[in-house]
């Protein structure tokens, strides 16, 4: 198994680099994997290592969340099928961490499923979850800046077949 | 993203080619490495193509359709990569053709861990897919898609090992055989042939999952038939070039090394087939000629190699009931030899060299047992009955199996009595129980008793009984082994010998508050036993009796103060088992008068001559009133020790004979006893005790059968037999005819009735 104490440099697509420890490092599995399979003892880890789709104003939110998540247990895989999807509750700090403007935050969720950082991927997700949560369909378009491209009809359709989930 | 890529990431063609060219460093030259650049760079790549925005139209299945809104491409990079390791191992496989299966073994261990250790890396690469577009696949229930790693697996099985497996296996089966004829091999890589092949079982139904399907059919098959097909042929061989004892250690030896080749490199699975079909070859296979050399094991007492046979053909179905009853055989004959061989020697036999026989073949096989047989419980009852047989019947038990309850009981009693060859406490605890091993074997268990209870009321009796530790100890272990109903008896003896103690101690007090002291003076000093009538096998005298006038007093004082105490029972004085001391004090020449221990009856006669110094037989006989045949020994003893001179000299005890006392007695010592048993009076005991054992058993025999039908009512006539024997078997084998003729007997007394031709019913 790889070492957890140490530091490792990354590169992010900018090629600005950032030290990390390792265990913070570790909470992407691309990283974990790849750090196992190169072998924790070749040299190639004295550079930096290259993360050609992350920049690096998002690759430091990352980081962020990551080192405060360091020591996190890692979920087991019923939690990961129930809890998980049922839920939309998000801890404080993370609801905090969330607070950036939408681009940011869709970039987080890009980079989380990049590096496969699957509990940083559902906070996003959830939180973009919360901003659908009660919302009409207008209201949806204009937080996310959609333009309505059905025509009258078939908006009338949708909204016919759908009539059952109605809130009355 | 300013980095610029080396590939289109929307075009599948200029990806794949970029992959390609990675994935097929990755699988050739893995050992030289990969640089993170690489790494990351190929990641990136699945990455890039599966979240790349691209038409929904391609052509694989009808699922596609299914996958609204999101988008999981992927499905082209997959088939892509299935290709590529198809065409990657079939090359592999061209290479292999050539190959003699000993380099193709190696070639075929190098091939697999380069493979999937490459198999490894490409899973991790095509994680993103594994992630998305693969698990949504198996969602669906897809049976033929696979997550990266198992999908290296199953490509590996379907190509490179169909078609190499046979090869290969023929070599590890001639690596096998090289090691089972001695030569060192690497055994190594027989282990990464198994691992490989357990590696390929994977569940059709849950690809997570892994069987040993594979390795059970293309591994465990071949191998067990190769082991049994050389070991088939070694056998014979090496049967027909050895001994049998010789054979058997090959086989020991063989059995284990196979069992430690399981350890070393196969798969734990096997055991259970490897060992079954190894030990049908080796032992079951020449289990008859196993069990023909065991008669001469037997004779020779050849322990290691009886403990060895065992062992091997433990193992074998029913393997053993041939041996048991050999076994059985020869205990038995061992025992009757035993017994024929001190038989030899006359027929008056000692009890203790008797016990001592049947103990010592017993001892042995017992020993046998524990030792070759590992105590095995089919083999202790195999002992157990052929003890049986000889404890009971055999050369010194012609007439009966009656002589063996007879003699143990006798042994018994020369352990448990005061003498010169009394044994040592702690040691004759340790020889009642090995009395004990003896008598659970024998079958008349009540003769035993009969015996038993006659010597130990003379014992009690004449008090010369070593310990009464000893004597209660024996009685628990009877009681133990027998059951309350059967000590019962033995316990009432014992009990009021403690009461005679106390009562005895009662009456001093008694007599010295009533009598002065010029009476105390002349009273002699005696002892009472009061002994229950009905548990004692003990006869009221068969002659009358006129007591000396010196003891008339004391015993009605005694009488008196018994029915004082106990009014109402009836005391029967047992004058023939009575003692006393007298002491002679009308010898001169010694300073210490002699002091005569004598019976009753010859305490009358001597004391006759305290008022005369001559006495005709007839006015003895007419003075004690005793019968001739209780008179008669007991003068013949007095007159033998010359403590009377007859007159003729060598007249008989009879009328005309005249008796004197000799004033000239001499003796070394100065405590003579002349209370000695006659001899012929001992063996009419003898007899008498076999007839009484008759009376009993058919006693025994009608109580049974009245308690068995008082609580069925109604039984046919075979089972209440059956029943009866069951019942009494724990006291002595009844045989059926005493049964049938107790019954009429029962019938004509209206106990029971004819119910129907064979049911009997009770009549209450």
């Amino acid at each position: 198994m790889a070492e957890k104490t140490g530091t490792l440099k990354l590169q992010s697509s900018d090629k600005v680099e950032t030290v990390v420890d390792r265990e913070v490092a570790m909470r992407s599995v691309l990283i974990k994997n790849m750090f196992e399979d190169l072998g924790s003892d070749s040299d190639d880890f004295t550079n930096a290592i290259p993360l050609p789709n992350v920049n690096d104003s998002v690759l430091k939110k990352v980081i962020e969340w990551c080192t405060y998540h360091r020591n996190d247990p890692p979920s087991s895989a019923d939690e990961d099928a129930d809890s998980r999807k049922k839920s939309t509750d998000i801890s404080e700090w993370d609801q905090k961490f969330m607070q950036v403007d939408q681009e940011m935050l869709f970039e987080i969720i890009l980079a989380a499923n990049y590096l496969d950082i699957k509990p940083l991927l559902d906070v996003g997700c959830k939180t973009v979850a919360n901003m659908i949560k009660g919302k009409s369909p207008e209201e949806i378009r204009k937080t996310f800046n959609i333009q309505n491209d059905f025509t009258p009809e078939e908006e009338d359709q949708i909204r016919r077949e759908n009539e059952w989930a109605e809130d009355r | 993203m300013a980095a610029k890529l080396p590939y289109d990431k929307d075009d599948l063609t200029s990806t794949w080619t970029y992959l390609e060219a990675g994935v097929d460093k990755i699988l050739r030259s893995l050992r030289d490495g990969v640089n993170m650049e690489d790494y990351m760079g190929l990641y990136t790549a699945v990455h890039n193509f599966c979240t790349s925005p691209k038409p929904v139209a391609t052509s694989f299945g009808t699922s596609d359709g299914q996958h609204r809104g999101a988008n999981l491409g992927g499905e082209d990079l997959y088939k892509n990569l299935r290709k590529y390791l198809q065409y990657h191992l079939h090359s592999s496989v061209a290479n292999s053709l050539s190959m003699p299966s000993e380099a193709l073994l190696s070639y075929y261990i190098n091939e697999w861990t380069r493979y999937t250790s490459a198999a490894v890396y490409n899973h991790h690469l095509f994680r993103y897919l594994n992630r998305h577009w693969v698990k949504r696949e198996i969602d669906e229930g897809k049976k033929d898609v696979y997550d990266i790693y198992t999908l290296h697996l199953v490509t590996w099985k379907d190509v490179f090992f169909e078609n190499v497996q046979s090869k290969v296996m023929k070599a590890v089966l001639n690596m096998v055989e090289k090691q089972r004829l001695g030569e060192v091999i690497e055994q190594q890589k027989i282990k990464s042939v198994v691992d490989s092949f357990v590696s390929l079982g994977l569940d059709d139904t849950d690809s997570s999952k892994s069987t040993l399907e594979v390795y059970r059919y293309f591994f465990e098959r071949p191998f067990v038939t190769a082991t049994e097909t050389f070991y088939k042929q070694e056998s014979q061989q090496f049967m027909s070039d050895n001994t049998v004892t010789e054979y058997m250690k090959k086989a020991e030896s063989r059995l284990e090394e196979e069992r430690q080749r399981v350890g070393l490199y196969l798969h734990p699975d096997i055991m259970s087939t490897l060992t079954k079909v190894v030990t049908r070859v080796l032992v079951g296979d020449h289990a008859t000629v196993l069990r023909d050399e065991f008669q001469k094991l037997l004779d020779l007492d050849r322990q290691e190699d009886i403990a060895r046979m065992y062992k091997l053909l433990h193992r074998v179905k029913d393997g053993l009931d041939p041996l048991r009853t050999k076994f059985e055989h020869h205990v038995r004959r061992s025992g009757e030899a035993a017994i024929e061989k001190i038989a030899s020697e006359g027929e008056a036999v000692e009890p203790k060299i008797y016990v001592d026989a049947l103990l010592g073949v017993h001892t042995q096989f017992a020993q046998l047992v524990s030792y070759a047989f590992n105590g095995d419980t089919e083999f202790v009852r195999a002992l157990d009955n052929a003890c049986k047989e000889f404890v009971n019947t055999n050369k010194l038990c012609k007439e009966g199996s009656s002589k063996s309850p007879e003699l143990l009981a006798k042994y018994a009693d020369n352990l448990l009595k005061k003498g010169p060859k009394a044994v040592e406490e702690n040691e004759l605890e340790s020889l009642l129980s090995e009395l004990m091993t003896v008598f659970k074997f024998l079958n008349d268990k009540d003769v035993f008793q009969k015996f038993y209870t006659r010597m130990l009321a003379k014992r009690l009796v004449h008090a010369n009984s070593n310990s009464d530790e000893a004597e209660i100890s024996m009685i628990a272990k009877l009681k133990e082994a027998c059951g309350f109903e059967y000590t019962n008896k033995l316990q009432r003896m014992l009990n009021d010998m403690q009461t005679s103690k106390d009562l005895n101690a009662n009456f001093k007090a008694f007599q010295e508050a009533m009598l002065d002291g010029e009476d105390l003076k002349q009273a002699v000093d005696p002892a009472y036993a009061i002994l229950g009538t009905g548990f004692w096998p003990l006869g009221a005298p068969t002659t009358p009796f006129i007591p000396p006038p010196e003891i008339i007093k004391t015993y009605e004082r005694f009488q008196k103060f018994y029915h004082e105490k106990y009014n109402g029972r009836k005391l029967t004085w047992l004058w023939n088992l009575s003692k006393g001391e007298i002491k002679a004090n009308y010898i001169k020449g010694t300073k210490v008068p002699y002091t005569f221990q004598v019976s009753t009856y010859q305490m009358a006669i001597l004391l006759l001559f305290n008022d005369s110094d001559t006495n005709s037989y007839d006015d003895i006989a007419k003075a004690t009133a005793l019968a001739a045949e209780w008179l008669d020994p007991s003068i013949a003893i007095l007159v033998k020790g010359k403590v009377l001179l007859s007159t003729p000299a060598d007249g008989k005890p009879a009328s005309g004979t005249t008796y004197a006392l000799n004033y000239n007695f001499k003796n070394k010592k100065l405590k003579v006893n002349f209370n000695i048993g006659v001899k012929a009076e001992q063996k009419q005991e003898v007899e008498d005790t076999h007839k009484t054992i008759e009376e009993d058993r058919k006693l025994l025999m009608q109580s049974a059968i009245v308690r068995i039908m008082k609580s069925r009512k109604k039984m046919k006539h075979v089972h209440l037999v059956q029943e009866t024997i069951s019942q009494l078997s724990t006291r002595f084998n009844p045989k059926p005819g005493d049964i049938k003729k107790s019954i009429d007997q029962l019938i004509e007394k209206e106990y029971l009735e004819r119910v129907d031709d064979d049911e009997l019913g009770y009549l209450a």
